[in-house]
């Protein structure tokens, strides 16, 4: 019966393996990458500690002095690390010195090779220098009688000019005066034209005042009036509302006390209905019960308030109660409490 | 052991320093880890396959194919049938011979056609689940394993630290490492094996009540033949 002994070959073993070893070299490839990502953190630390030392201020200020003068140092201080400190120091005092002696020197030739020329130009030179000099004092001469012919002119010009400028002033001043007086004039003519209106306005504003005071005075009497009248109607209005109010309160209380004496007045029915009431009792006797009502007229509890006297007639009525749940209630669950605790009264005679 | 803080700290130089114990753990990690995958990739596509051969299945059986017919082409293929079809062609096959046989009543015939079937359907989860348990091995004792490497390492690491007058985290540090990394070697293993194992064992459940409904509802059918 059975239908196969041999081991069928299952999907997919070749494949699967070819995955297992690709997820395996993603992961490690994946791992190594990381790894060696991290490993760079400590090197950046060692090239940290390198530029800690503190060379850099001595191999900076030295190159640019020394290499008009020697070119030779210049190849030292990235060769050895530890060496610059002590090479740097006399370094940067030979070349100031240096420097300057060339500029001087340069300074000083320069002059000597125009002085030789002179030399040799030097009588034709006096010649031209007295012609010259003749020369100049005549011109000196001229330009100092020009000068002064000027300067005269100027002066007298000035002079004018002063006296001109004098009487323009006083003239000035003059109408300067005359236009002042004239404004202050006018100006204490037109206060006191103010002045004046000021005040009448002011008048005028106080007996409006006045009448406007007088009419609100007016007015508020009027509104007192009034609202003492409101109040009172007011008052009126209130008292009736109140009085209809209680009067509803009662009509309606009245009525309440109506509906839960006529459940009493049906509770007592019922259980009335249900009594077996013994034959033959003298008299009329009363039995008192406490009934405790649940919602819905469900009795909880009887119990026995005043007895009659006669067992039979007691437990009569008891039994009467136990049939005649569920008692009728008014459909308003308001008025459930009123009927919670219920005292049952039973007369042996109607 | 020199602690300096230019060590090479790369998973080579990791693996490589550690001790003898620590590699032995981690190849044996290794090894569980490619056979975990390795079944992992067979069980999907084992899983894969077998579900699209009983959707087609109940496809065709379904959709009202005379049975005799479905029995013949089911022996036919036998070799590459899905699990269902071998279930049906048992229980047909068993069904079969008793009604040629003479004066059986139906019910011996239902109950030995069913015990067929039952006996196909337990051979086929068998070979399905087959290889399951490895995963569950495997997710549940690489980490232990990858655990013990650590604690070997961790332990090795502190021993040197005893002969050493001022201990620093620096001469500790490497070892614990390489060390860490076989647990990390063990949880690789463990984590994908245990995820493999619930979504496989999930989709063996679901199969089972799919074959076993199948067998009841054939039942049905086959007993239906008998009466008419």
């Amino acid at each position: 019966m059975a239908l196969r002994k041999f081991v069928r070959p299952e999907p997919g073993r070749v494949p699967a393996a070819v995955l297992a070893v690709l997820v395996h070299l993603v992961f490690f490839a994946f791992l190594i990458f990381g790894l060696n990502w991290k490993t760079e953190s400590p090197e950046g630390m060692m090239v940290d500690l390198w530029s800690s030392l503190p060379p850099a201020p001595a191999k900076t200020a030295p190159p640019p002095p020394p290499k008009p003068i020697e070119p030779a140092p210049e190849v030292k201080p990235p060769e050895t690390k530890p060496l610059p400190q002590p090479e740097p120091l006399p370094k940067p005092e030979t070349p100031p010195p240096s420097k300057p002696d060339i500029a001087i020197k340069e300074k000083t030739e320069k002059p000597k090779p125009e002085k030789k020329p002179l030399e040799n130009k030097q009588q034709l030179e006096k010649e031209r220098k007295e012609k010259e000099l003749q020369e100049k004092k005549e011109q000196e001469q001229r330009e100092k009688e020009r000068k002064e012919k000027a300067e005269k002119e100027q002066k007298e010009k000035e002079r004018k000019e002063e006296e001109q400028r004098e009487k323009e002033r006083k003239e000035k001043e003059q109408k300067e005066k005359e236009r002042k007086e004239k404004a202050e004039k006018e100006r204490k003519e037109k206060e006191r034209k103010e002045e004046e209106q000021r005040e009448k306005e002011r008048k005028e504003k106080e007996q409006k005042e006045k009448e406007r005071k007088e009419k609100a005075e007016k007015e508020r009497k009027e509104k007192e009036q009034q609202a003492r009248v409101a109040a009172e109607v007011e008052q009126l209005r209130r008292e009736q509302e109140e009085r209809d109010r209680l009067q509803a309160e009662a009509a309606a209380q009245a009525r309440l006390a109506k509906e839960i004496d006529e459940y009493k007045a049906r509770i007592l029915a019922k259980i009335r209905r249900n009594i077996v009431m013994p034959q033959d009792l003298p008299g009329n006797p009363v039995v008192e019960f406490d009934v405790t009502v649940l919602p819905g007229g469900d009795i909880l509890d009887v119990r026995l308030r005043k007895s009659s006297g006669f067992t039979a007639f007691d437990s009569a009525v008891e039994r009467a109660i136990a049939l005649s749940k569920p008692l009728p209630l008014p459909p308003d669950p308001a008025l459930f409490p009123k009927f919670r605790n219920l005292s049952v009264k039973v007369h042996y005679l109607e | 052991m020199s602690p300096t803080v230019s060590q090479d700290m790369s998973l080579f130089q990791l693996v490589g320093s550690a001790s003898l114990p620590v590699q032995l753990v981690m190849l044996l990690l290794v090894i569980a880890s490619l056979m975990s995958w390795w079944y992992i990739f067979r069980k999907l596509f084992v899983i894969r396959e077998a579900e699209r051969q009983c959707d087609e299945f109940e496809n065709v059986f379904w959709k009202g194919t005379d049975l005799n017919a479905l029995f013949q082409s089911a022996a036919a293929s036998r070799h590459t049938a899905g699990s269902m079809e071998r279930i049906f062609e048992a229980g047909f096959r068993e069904f079969m011979k008793h009604r040629r046989q003479p004066g059986m009543d139906t019910g011996t015939a239902m109950d030995s056609t069913r015990r067929a079937m039952r006996a196909t359907y337990q051979r086929e989860m068998d070979r399905l689940e087959s290889h399951l348990s490895f995963l569950a091995t495997v997710g549940s004792v690489s980490p232990y394993v990858g655990l013990f490497g650590t604690v070997w390492g961790i332990m090795n690491s502190f021993r040197g630290l005893s002969n050493v007058a001022q201990a620093t985290i620096a001469h500790v540090a490497p070892g614990i490492a390489e060390a860490l990394i076989a647990t990390a070697m063990g949880l690789f293993a463990a984590i994908p094996a245990v995820i493999a194992y619930n979504r496989y064992a999930s989709s063996m459940d679901r199969l089972a009540t799919r074959f076993e409904s199948f067998m009841e509802e054939m039942s049905n059918v086959l007993q239906r033949q008998a009466g008419g």
